[in-house]
Protein backbone atom coordinates (compact mmCIF):
# COMPACT_ATOMS: atom_id res chain seq x y z
CA UNK A 1 0.00 0.00 0.00
CA UNK A 2 1.24 3.36 -1.06
CA UNK A 3 -1.00 5.91 0.85
CA UNK A 4 -2.75 4.84 4.33
CA UNK A 5 -4.33 8.33 5.19
CA UNK A 6 -7.69 8.53 7.43
CA UNK A 7 -7.32 12.56 6.63
CA UNK A 8 -5.61 14.73 4.72
CA UNK A 9 -6.61 18.32 3.92
CA UNK A 10 -5.57 21.30 1.68
CA UNK A 11 -6.72 24.49 3.27
CA UNK A 12 -8.24 26.89 0.89
CA UNK A 13 -5.41 29.56 0.75
CA UNK A 14 -1.63 29.06 1.67
CA UNK A 15 1.46 27.20 1.85
CA UNK A 16 0.99 23.88 2.70
CA UNK A 17 4.16 21.49 2.70
CA UNK A 18 4.37 17.90 2.70
CA UNK A 19 7.90 16.84 4.07
CA UNK A 20 9.58 13.45 3.76
CA UNK A 21 11.99 10.87 2.85
CA UNK A 22 11.77 9.35 -1.21
CA UNK A 23 9.20 6.73 -1.77
CA UNK A 24 6.80 7.94 1.46
CA UNK A 25 3.94 8.43 -1.12
CA UNK A 26 4.19 12.27 -1.70
CA UNK A 27 4.00 11.95 -5.06
CA UNK A 28 0.95 9.87 -4.87
CA UNK A 29 -0.88 12.18 -2.75
CA UNK A 30 -0.36 14.87 -5.36
CA UNK A 31 -1.62 13.03 -7.80
CA UNK A 32 -4.67 12.09 -5.43
CA UNK A 33 -5.01 15.91 -4.80
CA UNK A 34 -5.11 16.64 -8.70
CA UNK A 35 -7.93 14.73 -9.38
CA UNK A 36 -5.54 12.53 -11.70
CA UNK A 37 -6.10 9.02 -9.78
CA UNK A 38 -9.28 7.99 -7.51
CA UNK A 39 -7.91 6.32 -4.43
CA UNK A 40 -8.52 2.75 -4.55
CA UNK A 41 -10.63 3.44 -1.19
CA UNK A 42 -12.26 6.02 0.17
CA UNK A 43 -12.81 9.98 -1.41
CA UNK A 44 -11.65 12.98 -2.42
CA UNK A 45 -13.64 16.00 -1.61
CA UNK A 46 -13.80 19.02 -3.23
CA UNK A 47 -15.26 22.11 -0.93
CA UNK A 48 -17.33 19.44 1.01
CA UNK A 49 -18.26 17.86 -2.14
CA UNK A 50 -17.59 13.85 -3.34
CA UNK A 51 -15.30 14.24 -6.35
CA UNK A 52 -16.67 11.63 -9.05
CA UNK A 53 -14.15 9.30 -10.32
CA UNK A 54 -14.85 10.66 -14.11
CA UNK A 55 -13.73 13.77 -12.74
CA UNK A 56 -15.30 16.48 -14.92
CA UNK A 57 -12.95 18.53 -16.62
CA UNK A 58 -14.28 21.97 -15.08
CA UNK A 59 -13.15 20.72 -12.17
CA UNK A 60 -9.96 19.45 -12.92
CA UNK A 61 -9.01 23.04 -14.05
CA UNK A 62 -8.82 24.17 -11.02
CA UNK A 63 -5.99 22.58 -9.67
CA UNK A 64 -2.60 21.88 -11.62
CA UNK A 65 0.10 19.75 -10.98
CA UNK A 66 3.06 20.08 -11.93
CA UNK A 67 5.76 16.67 -11.66
CA UNK A 68 8.85 16.14 -9.90
CA UNK A 69 10.82 15.57 -13.42
CA UNK A 70 7.92 17.75 -15.60
CA UNK A 71 8.13 17.59 -19.18
CA UNK A 72 7.81 20.23 -21.89
CA UNK A 73 5.96 19.50 -25.31
CA UNK A 74 7.44 19.90 -28.54
CA UNK A 75 7.55 23.59 -29.31
CA UNK A 76 9.22 26.19 -27.76
CA UNK A 77 8.98 27.26 -24.26
CA UNK A 78 6.32 30.01 -25.17
CA UNK A 79 4.16 27.18 -26.66
CA UNK A 80 4.16 25.53 -23.36
CA UNK A 81 2.87 28.38 -21.76
CA UNK A 82 0.27 29.10 -23.83
CA UNK A 83 -0.82 25.61 -24.00
CA UNK A 84 -3.38 25.37 -20.64
CA UNK A 85 -5.00 29.02 -22.33
CA UNK A 86 -5.41 27.81 -25.35
CA UNK A 87 -7.32 24.68 -23.91
CA UNK A 88 -9.32 27.38 -22.00
CA UNK A 89 -10.02 29.47 -25.34
CA UNK A 90 -8.91 32.50 -24.12
CA UNK A 91 -7.76 35.25 -26.26
CA UNK A 92 -4.88 36.27 -28.25
CA UNK A 93 -4.15 39.74 -26.07
CA UNK A 94 -5.25 38.42 -22.93
CA UNK A 95 -2.93 35.32 -23.43
CA UNK A 96 0.25 37.83 -24.30
CA UNK A 97 -0.70 40.04 -20.88
CA UNK A 98 -0.59 36.32 -18.74
CA UNK A 99 2.57 35.18 -20.68
CA UNK A 100 4.13 38.76 -19.84
CA UNK A 101 3.52 38.84 -15.85
CA UNK A 102 4.34 35.03 -15.88
CA UNK A 103 7.59 35.56 -17.71
CA UNK A 104 9.09 38.41 -15.97
CA UNK A 105 7.84 36.84 -12.79
CA UNK A 106 10.07 33.37 -13.17
CA UNK A 107 12.72 35.33 -15.10
CA UNK A 108 12.11 33.40 -18.46
CA UNK A 109 12.77 36.08 -20.94
CA UNK A 110 15.61 34.28 -22.62
CA UNK A 111 14.19 31.41 -22.66
CA UNK A 112 11.32 32.27 -24.59
CA UNK A 113 12.68 30.79 -28.24
CA UNK A 114 14.41 27.56 -26.63
CA UNK A 115 13.25 24.06 -27.11
CA UNK A 116 12.96 21.48 -24.55
CA UNK A 117 16.74 19.85 -25.48
CA UNK A 118 17.80 23.25 -25.00
CA UNK A 119 16.78 23.65 -21.58
CA UNK A 120 18.57 22.68 -18.03
CA UNK A 121 16.73 20.63 -15.68
CA UNK A 122 16.41 23.49 -13.77
CA UNK A 123 15.22 25.69 -16.36
CA UNK A 124 12.74 23.27 -17.53
CA UNK A 125 11.18 22.63 -13.99
CA UNK A 126 10.92 27.09 -14.00
CA UNK A 127 8.99 26.97 -17.05
CA UNK A 128 6.91 24.00 -16.01
CA UNK A 129 5.63 26.30 -13.17
CA UNK A 130 5.45 29.17 -14.91
CA UNK A 131 3.06 27.14 -17.25
CA UNK A 132 0.82 26.17 -14.39
CA UNK A 133 1.18 29.69 -12.88
CA UNK A 134 -0.30 30.95 -16.09
CA UNK A 135 -3.68 29.38 -15.47
CA UNK A 136 -4.43 30.78 -12.74
CA UNK A 137 -5.67 27.70 -10.38
CA UNK A 138 -7.20 27.50 -7.67
CA UNK A 139 -5.11 24.66 -6.29
CA UNK A 140 -1.57 24.31 -7.34
CA UNK A 141 0.48 21.24 -6.69
CA UNK A 142 4.08 21.11 -6.85
CA UNK A 143 6.31 18.26 -6.95
CA UNK A 144 9.85 18.93 -5.50
CA UNK A 145 9.79 21.72 -7.35
CA UNK A 146 13.11 23.03 -6.60
CA UNK A 147 14.79 19.88 -6.64
CA UNK A 148 17.05 20.96 -9.79
CA UNK A 149 17.40 24.79 -9.07
CA UNK A 150 20.17 26.01 -6.98
CA UNK A 151 19.60 28.24 -4.73
CA UNK A 152 19.18 31.23 -6.07
CA UNK A 153 16.26 30.18 -8.46
CA UNK A 154 14.46 27.99 -5.85
CA UNK A 155 14.41 31.23 -3.90
CA UNK A 156 12.81 33.10 -7.11
CA UNK A 157 10.57 30.41 -7.45
CA UNK A 158 9.27 30.46 -3.87
CA UNK A 159 9.07 33.73 -4.07
CA UNK A 160 7.29 33.88 -6.76
CA UNK A 161 4.76 31.09 -5.05
CA UNK A 162 4.32 33.63 -2.27
CA UNK A 163 3.88 36.57 -4.12
CA UNK A 164 1.04 34.73 -6.47
CA UNK A 165 -0.73 33.91 -2.81
CA UNK A 166 -0.39 37.31 -1.44
CA UNK A 167 -2.14 38.35 -4.67
CA UNK A 168 -5.15 36.50 -4.79
CA UNK A 169 -6.66 33.12 -2.88
CA UNK A 170 -4.30 30.25 -3.67
CA UNK A 171 -3.56 26.93 -2.41
CA UNK A 172 0.19 25.67 -2.74
CA UNK A 173 0.33 22.14 -1.69
CA UNK A 174 4.29 21.21 -2.21
CA UNK A 175 6.32 18.47 -1.63
CA UNK A 176 10.05 18.20 -0.61
CA UNK A 177 12.32 16.64 1.18
CA UNK A 178 14.11 19.88 1.90
CA UNK A 179 13.06 20.85 5.43
CA UNK A 180 14.66 24.11 5.21
CA UNK A 181 12.50 24.95 2.24
CA UNK A 182 9.34 24.33 3.97
CA UNK A 183 10.72 25.61 6.79
CA UNK A 184 11.21 29.08 5.29
CA UNK A 185 8.69 29.30 3.13
CA UNK A 186 5.34 27.26 4.05
CA UNK A 187 2.49 28.46 6.58
CA UNK A 188 2.10 24.61 7.63
CA UNK A 189 4.00 21.75 7.30
CA UNK A 190 2.55 17.77 7.65
CA UNK A 191 5.23 14.74 7.46
CA UNK A 192 4.79 12.16 5.72
CA UNK A 193 6.70 8.56 6.18
CA UNK A 194 5.65 5.08 4.94
CA UNK A 195 2.75 6.43 3.61
CA UNK A 196 1.19 7.52 6.67
CA UNK A 197 0.96 10.68 8.26
CA UNK A 198 3.31 11.55 10.89
CA UNK A 199 1.71 12.76 14.22
CA UNK A 200 4.05 14.91 15.35
CA UNK A 201 6.89 17.74 13.23
CA UNK A 202 8.62 16.06 10.63
CA UNK A 203 12.42 16.15 11.65
CA UNK A 204 13.80 13.34 13.29
CA UNK A 205 12.20 10.80 11.19
CA UNK A 206 13.79 7.32 10.67
CA UNK A 207 12.98 3.71 9.52
CA UNK A 208 14.04 1.27 11.94
CA UNK A 209 13.66 -2.44 12.90
CA UNK A 210 12.10 -2.83 16.46
CA UNK A 211 13.90 -5.88 18.63
CA UNK A 212 11.21 -8.10 20.01
CA UNK A 213 9.89 -7.50 23.67
CA UNK A 214 7.74 -5.01 25.44
CA UNK A 215 9.23 -2.16 27.14
CA UNK A 216 12.85 -0.23 26.84
CA UNK A 217 14.53 -1.11 23.90
CA UNK A 218 17.50 -0.02 21.41
CA UNK A 219 16.54 0.89 17.91
CA UNK A 220 19.57 1.12 15.57
CA UNK A 221 19.81 4.44 12.83
CA UNK A 222 22.63 4.45 11.19
CA UNK A 223 25.75 3.99 13.87
CA UNK A 224 23.50 5.12 16.40
CA UNK A 225 21.43 3.29 19.38
CA UNK A 226 18.16 5.09 20.02
CA UNK A 227 16.43 3.99 23.48
CA UNK A 228 13.03 4.28 23.15
CA UNK A 229 10.06 2.78 25.07
CA UNK A 230 7.17 0.43 22.98
CA UNK A 231 5.94 -2.45 23.45
CA UNK A 232 5.86 -2.64 19.11
CA UNK A 233 8.18 -5.03 17.28
CA UNK A 234 9.60 -5.44 13.37
CA UNK A 235 9.07 -2.13 11.22
CA UNK A 236 8.55 0.96 12.29
CA UNK A 237 9.02 4.54 11.97
CA UNK A 238 10.64 6.65 14.85
CA UNK A 239 10.16 10.60 15.33
CA UNK A 240 12.54 12.38 18.19
CA UNK A 241 10.29 15.60 18.41
CA UNK A 242 12.84 18.75 18.18
CA UNK A 243 11.51 20.06 21.08
CA UNK A 244 12.01 16.97 23.26
CA UNK A 245 16.01 17.50 22.65
CA UNK A 246 18.14 19.33 25.23
CA UNK A 247 20.79 20.82 23.83
CA UNK A 248 24.25 21.51 25.80
CA UNK A 249 28.44 21.61 25.15
CA UNK A 250 29.12 18.73 27.35
CA UNK A 251 27.47 15.04 28.50
CA UNK A 252 25.34 16.66 31.56
CA UNK A 253 23.96 14.31 34.10
CA UNK A 254 20.36 13.55 33.96
CA UNK A 255 17.94 10.63 33.53
CA UNK A 256 17.66 11.03 29.59
CA UNK A 257 18.46 7.56 28.13
CA UNK A 258 19.53 9.18 25.29
CA UNK A 259 22.94 11.16 25.12
CA UNK A 260 24.62 11.55 22.07
CA UNK A 261 27.43 13.71 21.05
CA UNK A 262 28.56 15.18 18.00
CA UNK A 263 29.39 18.58 15.97
CA UNK A 264 26.80 21.24 14.74
CA UNK A 265 26.19 20.95 10.72
CA UNK A 266 24.21 24.29 10.48
CA UNK A 267 21.75 26.47 11.96
CA UNK A 268 18.57 27.65 10.89
CA UNK A 269 16.11 30.61 12.20
CA UNK A 270 12.74 30.02 12.12
CA UNK A 271 10.14 31.83 10.21
CA UNK A 272 9.24 34.22 13.06
CA UNK A 273 12.09 34.28 14.39
CA UNK A 274 11.59 32.86 17.97
CA UNK A 275 13.32 29.78 17.38
CA UNK A 276 16.40 28.33 16.20
CA UNK A 277 16.86 24.75 14.49
CA UNK A 278 19.72 23.38 15.39
CA UNK A 279 21.35 20.67 13.33
CA UNK A 280 23.82 18.10 14.18
CA UNK A 281 25.95 15.09 12.92
CA UNK A 282 25.85 12.61 15.93
CA UNK A 283 27.52 9.17 15.02
CA UNK A 284 26.64 9.49 11.35
CA UNK A 285 22.89 10.35 11.75
CA UNK A 286 21.68 14.20 11.12
CA UNK A 287 19.31 15.41 14.26
CA UNK A 288 17.50 18.77 14.85
CA UNK A 289 16.65 20.36 18.22
CA UNK A 290 14.52 23.44 18.12
CA UNK A 291 15.51 25.96 20.49
CA UNK A 292 14.98 29.97 21.79
CA UNK A 293 17.41 31.90 20.03
CA UNK A 294 18.37 33.70 23.18
CA UNK A 295 19.36 29.86 24.19
CA UNK A 296 21.41 29.31 21.28
CA UNK A 297 22.97 32.66 21.96
CA UNK A 298 23.84 31.54 25.43
CA UNK A 299 25.28 28.61 24.29
CA UNK A 300 27.54 30.20 22.00
CA UNK A 301 27.04 27.76 19.23
CA UNK A 302 28.46 27.81 15.65
CA UNK A 303 28.77 25.44 12.78
CA UNK A 304 31.30 22.84 13.15
CA UNK A 305 31.25 23.19 17.11
CA UNK A 306 31.07 20.32 19.58
CA UNK A 307 27.68 19.36 20.90
CA UNK A 308 25.37 17.71 23.05
CA UNK A 309 21.85 16.38 22.01
CA UNK A 310 19.75 14.59 25.28
CA UNK A 311 16.47 13.49 25.29
CA UNK A 312 14.42 11.07 26.88
CA UNK A 313 13.33 7.45 25.86
CA UNK A 314 9.68 8.60 26.38
CA UNK A 315 10.28 11.91 24.06
CA UNK A 316 10.85 9.31 20.96
CA UNK A 317 7.42 8.66 19.01
CA UNK A 318 6.77 5.46 17.52
CA UNK A 319 4.50 5.24 14.48
CA UNK B 1 21.32 -10.79 -73.00
CA UNK B 2 19.81 -9.32 -75.66
CA UNK B 3 16.19 -10.37 -74.63
CA UNK B 4 17.07 -7.95 -71.51
CA UNK B 5 18.65 -5.17 -73.84
CA UNK B 6 15.79 -5.28 -75.95
CA UNK B 7 13.01 -5.09 -73.05
CA UNK B 8 15.05 -1.91 -71.32
CA UNK B 9 14.86 -0.16 -74.53
CA UNK B 10 11.16 -0.67 -74.88
CA UNK B 11 10.90 0.06 -71.65
CA UNK B 12 12.80 2.90 -71.40
CA UNK B 13 10.91 4.35 -74.78
CA UNK B 14 7.67 3.89 -73.34
CA UNK B 15 8.23 5.54 -70.19
CA UNK B 16 9.84 8.79 -72.16
CA UNK B 17 6.86 8.75 -74.83
CA UNK B 18 4.36 8.96 -72.03
CA UNK B 19 2.56 6.08 -72.80
CA UNK B 20 -0.91 6.34 -71.83
CA UNK B 21 -1.35 2.82 -71.27
CA UNK B 22 1.39 2.47 -68.63
CA UNK B 23 1.01 5.77 -67.18
CA UNK B 24 -3.13 5.18 -67.04
CA UNK B 25 -2.29 1.44 -65.35
CA UNK B 26 0.09 4.15 -63.03
CA UNK B 27 -2.71 6.44 -62.14
CA UNK B 28 -5.34 3.82 -61.65
CA UNK B 29 -2.67 2.42 -59.26
CA UNK B 30 -2.03 5.83 -57.25
CA UNK B 31 -6.09 7.17 -57.30
CA UNK B 32 -6.79 3.27 -55.77
CA UNK B 33 -3.75 3.34 -53.23
CA UNK B 34 -4.16 7.08 -52.00
CA UNK B 35 -8.34 6.19 -51.38
CA UNK B 36 -7.30 3.15 -49.43
CA UNK B 37 -4.63 4.38 -47.49
CA UNK B 38 -7.35 7.37 -46.68
CA UNK B 39 -10.04 5.04 -45.50
CA UNK B 40 -7.30 2.90 -43.41
CA UNK B 41 -5.63 5.76 -42.15
CA UNK B 42 -8.43 7.74 -41.04
CA UNK B 43 -9.75 4.39 -38.84
CA UNK B 44 -6.77 2.89 -38.19
CA UNK B 45 -5.06 5.64 -36.54
CA UNK B 46 -7.68 6.76 -33.63
CA UNK B 47 -8.48 2.97 -33.27
CA UNK B 48 -4.69 2.21 -32.31
CA UNK B 49 -4.36 5.58 -29.86
CA UNK B 50 -7.39 3.73 -28.63
CA UNK B 51 -6.08 0.23 -28.16
CA UNK B 52 -2.93 2.35 -26.69
CA UNK B 53 -4.72 4.19 -23.96
CA UNK B 54 -7.73 2.96 -22.89
CA UNK B 55 -7.60 -0.13 -20.55
CA UNK B 56 -11.00 -2.26 -21.21
CA UNK B 57 -11.99 -5.94 -20.73
CA UNK B 58 -10.13 -7.62 -24.27
CA UNK B 59 -7.94 -4.98 -24.77
CA UNK B 60 -4.94 -7.81 -25.43
CA UNK B 61 -7.06 -10.21 -27.28
CA UNK B 62 -8.04 -6.99 -29.53
CA UNK B 63 -4.26 -6.12 -29.66
CA UNK B 64 -3.76 -9.97 -30.95
CA UNK B 65 -5.88 -9.64 -32.90
CA UNK B 66 -4.98 -6.58 -34.93
CA UNK B 67 -1.13 -8.24 -35.03
CA UNK B 68 -2.20 -11.09 -36.05
CA UNK B 69 -4.00 -9.82 -39.00
CA UNK B 70 -0.48 -8.14 -40.00
CA UNK B 71 0.22 -11.38 -41.22
CA UNK B 72 -2.28 -12.02 -43.51
CA UNK B 73 -1.50 -13.05 -47.08
CA UNK B 74 -2.85 -10.90 -49.54
CA UNK B 75 -4.35 -13.25 -51.43
CA UNK B 76 -6.13 -15.18 -48.66
CA UNK B 77 -8.16 -11.82 -47.92
CA UNK B 78 -8.79 -11.25 -51.64
CA UNK B 79 -9.85 -14.68 -51.30
CA UNK B 80 -12.16 -13.83 -48.75
CA UNK B 81 -13.44 -10.82 -50.21
CA UNK B 82 -14.68 -12.46 -52.97
CA UNK B 83 -16.36 -14.85 -51.37
CA UNK B 84 -18.72 -11.65 -49.57
CA UNK B 85 -19.05 -9.72 -53.30
CA UNK B 86 -19.35 -12.61 -55.59
CA UNK B 87 -23.52 -13.05 -57.12
CA UNK B 88 -23.77 -15.45 -54.92
CA UNK B 89 -22.11 -14.26 -51.71
CA UNK B 90 -23.85 -12.30 -49.21
CA UNK B 91 -23.11 -8.94 -50.46
CA UNK B 92 -23.35 -9.89 -54.19
CA UNK B 93 -26.18 -7.64 -54.88
CA UNK B 94 -24.05 -4.64 -54.83
CA UNK B 95 -22.51 -5.41 -57.49
CA UNK B 96 -18.93 -4.57 -56.73
CA UNK B 97 -17.07 -7.34 -57.59
CA UNK B 98 -14.61 -6.68 -60.53
CA UNK B 99 -14.76 -2.88 -59.44
CA UNK B 100 -11.74 -0.48 -58.55
CA UNK B 101 -13.82 0.00 -55.33
CA UNK B 102 -13.43 -4.06 -54.83
CA UNK B 103 -9.84 -3.21 -54.56
CA UNK B 104 -9.66 -0.27 -52.24
CA UNK B 105 -11.68 -2.55 -49.94
CA UNK B 106 -9.57 -5.60 -49.94
CA UNK B 107 -6.71 -2.77 -49.69
CA UNK B 108 -8.32 -1.07 -46.73
CA UNK B 109 -8.73 -4.75 -45.02
CA UNK B 110 -5.09 -5.27 -45.34
CA UNK B 111 -3.73 -1.41 -44.57
CA UNK B 112 -5.99 -1.40 -41.63
CA UNK B 113 -3.93 -4.10 -39.09
CA UNK B 114 -0.96 -1.99 -40.10
CA UNK B 115 -2.33 1.05 -39.15
CA UNK B 116 -4.17 0.03 -36.37
CA UNK B 117 -0.96 -2.41 -34.84
CA UNK B 118 1.55 0.61 -35.86
CA UNK B 119 -0.25 3.42 -34.75
CA UNK B 120 -0.76 1.51 -31.28
CA UNK B 121 2.87 0.91 -30.96
CA UNK B 122 3.88 4.76 -31.54
CA UNK B 123 1.59 6.00 -29.82
CA UNK B 124 2.71 3.77 -26.80
CA UNK B 125 6.13 5.13 -27.10
CA UNK B 126 5.21 8.26 -26.47
CA UNK B 127 6.65 9.43 -23.27
CA UNK B 128 3.15 9.01 -20.37
CA UNK B 129 4.23 12.49 -18.40
CA UNK B 130 2.89 13.85 -21.91
CA UNK B 131 -0.84 12.47 -21.10
CA UNK B 132 -1.03 13.04 -17.74
CA UNK B 133 0.76 16.97 -18.50
CA UNK B 134 -1.68 17.32 -20.91
CA UNK B 135 -4.91 16.41 -18.67
CA UNK B 136 -3.47 18.09 -15.53
CA UNK B 137 -3.24 20.97 -17.63
CA UNK B 138 -7.17 21.09 -18.33
CA UNK B 139 -7.46 19.49 -21.87
CA UNK B 140 -10.35 17.48 -22.03
CA UNK B 141 -10.02 13.78 -23.85
CA UNK B 142 -9.48 15.29 -27.47
CA UNK B 143 -7.34 17.68 -26.99
CA UNK B 144 -5.17 15.07 -24.78
CA UNK B 145 -5.23 12.64 -27.91
CA UNK B 146 -4.26 15.62 -29.86
CA UNK B 147 -1.23 16.15 -28.36
CA UNK B 148 -0.24 13.28 -27.75
CA UNK B 149 -0.15 12.37 -31.27
CA UNK B 150 1.44 15.50 -31.87
CA UNK B 151 4.30 13.90 -29.93
CA UNK B 152 4.30 10.70 -31.95
CA UNK B 153 4.09 12.14 -35.16
CA UNK B 154 7.10 11.57 -37.05
CA UNK B 155 6.20 8.20 -36.12
CA UNK B 156 2.68 8.35 -37.13
CA UNK B 157 3.65 9.78 -40.49
CA UNK B 158 5.97 6.49 -40.58
CA UNK B 159 2.66 4.63 -40.33
CA UNK B 160 0.73 6.02 -42.98
CA UNK B 161 3.50 5.99 -45.27
CA UNK B 162 3.94 2.41 -44.22
CA UNK B 163 -0.34 1.39 -45.01
CA UNK B 164 0.71 3.48 -48.36
CA UNK B 165 3.38 0.60 -49.22
CA UNK B 166 1.35 -2.22 -48.58
CA UNK B 167 -1.49 -1.56 -50.71
CA UNK B 168 0.35 -0.16 -53.54
CA UNK B 169 2.61 -2.84 -53.91
CA UNK B 170 0.17 -5.79 -53.26
CA UNK B 171 -1.09 -8.01 -56.30
CA UNK B 172 -2.93 -11.13 -54.35
CA UNK B 173 -6.32 -9.07 -53.32
CA UNK B 174 -6.37 -6.87 -56.53
CA UNK B 175 -6.32 -9.63 -58.74
CA UNK B 176 -8.55 -11.60 -57.56
CA UNK B 177 -11.06 -8.99 -56.43
CA UNK B 178 -10.39 -6.89 -59.42
CA UNK B 179 -10.04 -9.09 -62.09
CA UNK B 180 -7.33 -6.96 -64.12
CA UNK B 181 -9.78 -5.71 -66.48
CA UNK B 182 -8.07 -3.43 -69.07
CA UNK B 183 -8.77 0.52 -68.17
CA UNK B 184 -10.58 -0.02 -64.66
CA UNK B 185 -9.10 -2.67 -62.45
CA UNK B 186 -5.46 -3.33 -64.23
CA UNK B 187 -3.36 -2.01 -61.92
CA UNK B 188 0.71 -2.06 -61.69
CA UNK B 189 0.80 -4.90 -59.71
CA UNK B 190 -1.63 -7.25 -61.82
CA UNK B 191 -0.71 -5.71 -64.90
CA UNK B 192 3.06 -6.35 -64.94
CA UNK B 193 1.74 -10.57 -64.16
CA UNK B 194 -0.64 -10.06 -67.01
CA UNK B 195 2.24 -9.39 -69.49
CA UNK B 196 5.03 -10.96 -68.45
CA UNK B 197 3.00 -14.20 -68.87
CA UNK B 198 1.77 -12.55 -72.27
CA UNK B 199 5.47 -12.21 -73.08
CA UNK B 200 5.55 -8.74 -73.53
CA UNK B 201 8.49 -8.74 -70.76
CA UNK B 202 9.23 -4.86 -72.46
CA UNK B 203 5.80 -3.77 -71.40
CA UNK B 204 5.93 -5.65 -68.00
CA UNK B 205 9.23 -3.93 -67.17
CA UNK B 206 8.23 -0.55 -67.62
CA UNK B 207 5.33 -0.96 -65.36
CA UNK B 208 7.82 -2.38 -62.89
CA UNK B 209 10.31 0.25 -63.28
CA UNK B 210 7.48 2.73 -62.27
CA UNK B 211 6.05 0.29 -59.32
CA UNK B 212 10.24 0.19 -57.91
CA UNK B 213 10.27 3.97 -57.82
CA UNK B 214 6.88 4.13 -56.04
CA UNK B 215 8.43 1.54 -53.60
CA UNK B 216 11.73 3.35 -53.12
CA UNK B 217 10.07 6.66 -52.76
CA UNK B 218 7.77 5.25 -49.94
CA UNK B 219 11.53 3.53 -48.27
CA UNK B 220 13.04 7.04 -48.60
CA UNK B 221 10.14 8.91 -46.75
CA UNK B 222 9.99 6.01 -44.20
CA UNK B 223 13.90 6.27 -43.36
CA UNK B 224 13.37 9.85 -43.44
CA UNK B 225 10.21 10.06 -40.88
CA UNK B 226 11.50 7.23 -38.50
CA UNK B 227 14.99 9.30 -38.44
CA UNK B 228 13.21 12.37 -37.80
CA UNK B 229 10.97 11.05 -35.54
CA UNK B 230 13.83 9.39 -33.23
CA UNK B 231 15.84 12.87 -32.98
Amino acid sequence: MVLDLEHFAVPRTGILAVVGHNGAGKSTLLRLLALLEAPTEGQVLWNGAVVPRRTPAALRRRVTLVEQRPILFRGTVRDNLVYGLEVRGIGRTAVNGIIGDVVDRLGLQTLLGRRRHELSDGEVQRVAVARALALRPDVLLLDEPASSADRAAAGALYRALVAERMARPLAVCIASHQLEDAYRWADDIRALAEGRLSPVTPENLFRVDLPAGDGVKNARVGNVDIVVLTDRTGPAVLAIPPTDIFVSRERLPSSARNVLTGRVRGMAIERFGAGVHVRADVGGVELVAAITAEAARDLALAPGGAVVFSFKATAVRVF
Amino acid sequence: MDFLAEAFRRAWGLLVAGDSEVYGIALLTLKVAVVATVISCVVGLPLGYFLATRRFWGRRAALTVVNTALAFPTVVVGLLLYGLLSRRGPLGGLGWLYTWQAIVIGDVLLALPIAAALSAAAIQGVDPRIRRTAETLGAGSWRTAWTVAREARFALAAVITAAFGQVVAEIGAAMIVGGNIRGSTRTLTTAVALYTSQGDFGLALALGLVLLLLALVVNIALQMLQGRGSG
